[in-house]
């Protein structure tokens, strides 16, 4: 099996960028926007993007002009038939105008199966799939602080018929503290693994906050490099983005214009310190904040969508989500909940423990959810603590399954030494 | 709701009412004389099977799944077929054909609606069909389709009232003014620029022709009723405004044809699962509501039918396009859902498992009207009255 993640280089000669584009225009036209945008974007893309991009652009080229049309023939059948070269459908990048074009042509769902065919024959072609990481335990670690009310995790919908739920014999906040902080944190067992100096230190530890309490749990006197980002941390740069957003139009095209703009603009003064020098980390957020899905409204909607694209994009050994509470929508202004609320209305903030609770445990098993969609559920194992029940939900394969009994409490030092096995097996 | 704060409410939507009439010389109270019975259309947004008609979700819908279910027919298997998106929906159902146009309304729809063929056919005056919506993706595109011998002419009264109030919270916001409980001053100038602005579409009323200038006296009043809003503590729902406005309408009105949109559950996209159930909640609320309208107002009494439906689900929890937030997946649980049917065509409440489509009430609608000549795939519901 090919290891293409060594192949994916940091940085491009002009040829090889060149060779590549003209793998692209031998593809089918709705194929091209997604790899030219990612091509333009190389240095904002993680090792695992890089590595399924090259991998991917050598399928290509592997493969013979009378094979590829062979492949490729339905696909672009249906492609004349949607009219999308006269509808003004854009090679260059995602934009919403193709989006909508495809989604409301009359063989949206049939292209879909078909594009999806085309890139799986493609990547197999290519054998890119990185065997060395895929070998790797991996870990969902979600933490449901004190301040939202869960009763039971296992009570709720199914997360995965291999799911249990245990116990706490201890403080449950002592399950976080032991799995992130320190020299016998499970970042630091991560960076002590991972190549010193390369690429994937960072991008293999990734903690995410509602609040900004995490940096601080993992902080120290020697920093351990993990991939951090606290919701709280970057209010400035949210508002500033939130009131750009907010002044898209009613019309698709415009949309996709000002959102152009928004990408382009400097937004060096707004970054919180924490991603200074950061900037693929800073794409990403901007990015994830321009694609909706409530990143830039409600803190656990951000919390779940970072989850989610970190995942599909960077595959990182290990992700610490962390949910907190949302405020409760305010009399008159919360009818524009996509306004700042703070900004638009004087009246005081109030949580919602309630409300939070349940969109939290929603979003923390599509965090899981998430998982189940790469090759790599297979080594990936899930820790969830609800501190207001002081219980943890824990799920694994069958081999790495705790042997815990089910009618015992378990000391946090027990999860921890558990949380290790899974990462370092 | 608080009663006082909902009479305020009420005033309101009576005076955006007035204004309207106003505005295109309606006559007040001119109900029609003809002998046509009443339809009333109400869709809310994208709603799940699950947080609905499942054995976990009737617990948000008491109402539509308690006295409103035991005298209607309701039609568990209703199939979106089409683009999954608010204006295509709507205009889908209200056309009786898949609609396939840019999803923020920039396009009528390309076939005729319902509300041009009743009034080409019947002869009825504009004020006889109506839209209320709450939906932002709306524009008064909808009322009318493209099509030459059909048209705006005999295109429906398209009302956004939801858009009103955002629009007033928009403005104070964009232009660095905190909206809170005691300054008036802020309110005031939102909603008198808006409602005096030449720009209706972009706040969503369907008004042709000239300008027109509000009132002081009606401003001041309605202002007055946002302002008391901002004082309360509860939160004010869309939705529950434009239950308000269309209730109105039909009180002053009684237009032959109304179709109802709400919206408030769609704060899914953001997200937050809690507040799109509270949105349900709401609109199993407000339906219950409009039903009881539907019997004390003698127009209305024993001579309407009622269709509620959902638009669409949304999308299965772990899809591609992140479940409840959206509704874009090609799914069961996005296309799959329900309608419930009350009133003069029902003489036997029952579920009728039989699957139909959405455009199947299209046809349905215009077979309760006696209307011909429609160029539409569907058949009408089964088990009707017609």
């Amino acid at each position: 099996m090919n290891t293409v993640l060594c192949d994916a280089p940091e940085r491009f000669e002009s040829t090889t960028r060149e060779s590549y584009h003209r793998e692209i225009t031998r593809l089918p036209l709705t194929m091209r926007p997604a790899l030219n945008k990612q091509l333009r974007q190389w240095d904002d893309l993680f090792p695992f993007e890089r590595s399924r991009l090259t991998g991917f652009l050598r399928g290509v080229e592997s493969m013979t002009p009378s094979q590829l049309d062979r492949l490729t023939q339905p696909l672009r059948f249906l492609e004349a038939r949607m009219d999308l070269a006269r509808l003004g459908f854009s090679e260059d990048d995602d934009t919403m105008q193709n989006a909508s074009l495809l989604a409301r042509s009359p063989y949206y769902a049939q292209w879909r199966k078909e594009v999806q065919h085309v890139f799986a024959v493609i990547e197999d072609a290519a054998h890119s799939a990185d065997t060395r990481t895929r070998d790797k335990g991996r870990l969902i670690f979600i933490v449901l602080p004190d301040t939202l009310p869960i009763r039971s995790l296992a009570a709720q919908r199914l997360w995965d018929s291999r799911g249990i739920e245990y116990k706490l014999d201890g403080a449950p906040q002592r399950v976080t503290e032991l799995a992130l902080a320190g020299a016998s944190g499970l970042p630091a067992l991560l960076a002590e693994e991972s190549e010193a100096g390369t690429d994937n230190t960072r991008a293999d530890c990734w903690m995410i906050d509602a609040d900004a309490r995490l940096g601080a749990v993992v902080g120290g006197q020697s920093p351990i490099p993990v991939t951090l980002l606290e919701y709280a941390a970057l209010k400035e740069f949210r508002d500033r983005v939130l009131a750009q957003v907010n002044t898209v139009p009613k019309d698709i095209a415009a949309t996709d214009q000002t959102l152009t703009a928004i990408r382009r603009q400097n937004w060096d003064a707004w970054w919180p310190p924490s991603l200074a020098g950061q900037n693929r980390l800073r794409s990403f957020v901007l990015e994830l904040f321009l694609s909706g899905n409530g990143a830039l409204i409600f803190s656990n909607a951000f919390v779940q969508w970072a989850a989610s694209e970190a995942l599909r994009r960077a595959r990182p050994r290990m992700i610490t989500a962390r949910f907190g509470l949302r405020i409760r929508p305010k009399p008159f202004t919360s009818i524009a909940i996509f306004e700042n609320q703070q900004k638009v209305s004087t009246l005081r903030d109030e949580d919602d423990p309630e409300g939070s609770a349940i969109d939290a445990q929603i979003l923390a098993r599509y965090i899981w959810l998430s998982t189940l969609r790469y090759s790599e559920k297979e080594r990936t194992c899930c820790v969830c603590v609800a501190e207001s029940s002081r219980s943890v939900y824990v799920i694994a394969p069958e081999s790495q399954r705790p042997r815990w009994s089910a009618d015992q409490a378990v000391p946090p030092e027990a999860i921890h030494e558990w949380m290790r096995s899974t990462l370092s097996e | 709701m608080e009663v006082s704060r909902r009479d305020l409410l009420k005033a309101a939507a009576a005076l955006v009412v007035e204004q309207w009439a106003t505005r295109r010389n309606f006559v007040l109270g001119n109900e029609s004389k003809t002998r046509l019975g009443k339809v009333i259309v109400v869709t809310c947004g994208g709603i799940r099977r699950e947080d609905t008609f499942s054995e976990s979700g009737l617990t948000n819908i008491p109402h539509l799944s308690g006295n409103l279910q035991d005298q209607s027919i309701f039609y568990p298997l209703v199939r979106n077929a089409g683009v999954t998106s608010h204006y295509n929906t709507i205009s889908s159902i209200v056309t009786g054909n898949w609609q396939r146009l840019d999803d923020w309304g920039k396009e009528r729809p390309a076939s005729p609606t319902l509300f041009e063929h009743l009034r080409k056919q019947m002869r009825l005056r504009p004020e006889a069909t109506w839209l209320i919506s709450s939906n932002k993706a709306l524009t008064s595109q909808i009322g009318a389709s493209s099509v030459r011998d059909f048209g705006p002419d005999y295109g429906a009264n398209v009302m956004f009232p939801k858009q009103l109030l955002i629009n007033a919270v928009v403005r104070a916001a964009s232009q660095g003014r905190a909206v809170h409980s005691t300054d008036r001053r802020v309110v005031q100038p939102e909603l008198e620029a808006m409602l005096n602005s030449d720009n209706y579409d972009g706040l969503g009323w369907n008004i042709s022709g000239g300008t027109f200038s509000l009132d002081t006296p009606t401003l001041g009043v309605m202002q007055q009723a946002i302002d008391d809003l901002i004082r309360t503590n509860a939160p004010v729902t869309g939705d529950e405004f434009t239950f308000l406005v269309s209730t109105e309408v039909m009180r002053r009105f009684a237009p032959e044809l109304l179709v109802v949109t709400f919206s408030d559950m769609e704060v899914a996209h953001f997200g937050s699962y809690s507040l799109h159930l509270v949105g349900i909640r709401t609109v199993d609320r407000l339906v219950s509501e409009l039903w009881s309208m539907v019997q004390q107002l003698p127009s209305y009494k024993d001579q309407t039918t009622l269709f509620v439906l959902p638009e669409f689900g949304r999308d299965m929890d772990g899809s591609t396009t992140n479940g409840f937030f959206n509704h874009r997946e090609d799914s069961v649980s996005t296309r799959l859902t329900w309608m419930l049917c009350l009133g003069n065509a029902v003489h036997k409440a029952q579920t009728i498992e039989t699957p139909v489509e959405q455009t199947d009430l299209c046809p349905t609608i215009a077979r309760l009207f006696d209307l011909n000549h429609l160029d539409v795939p569907g058949q009408s519901l089964p088990g009707l009255w017609i």
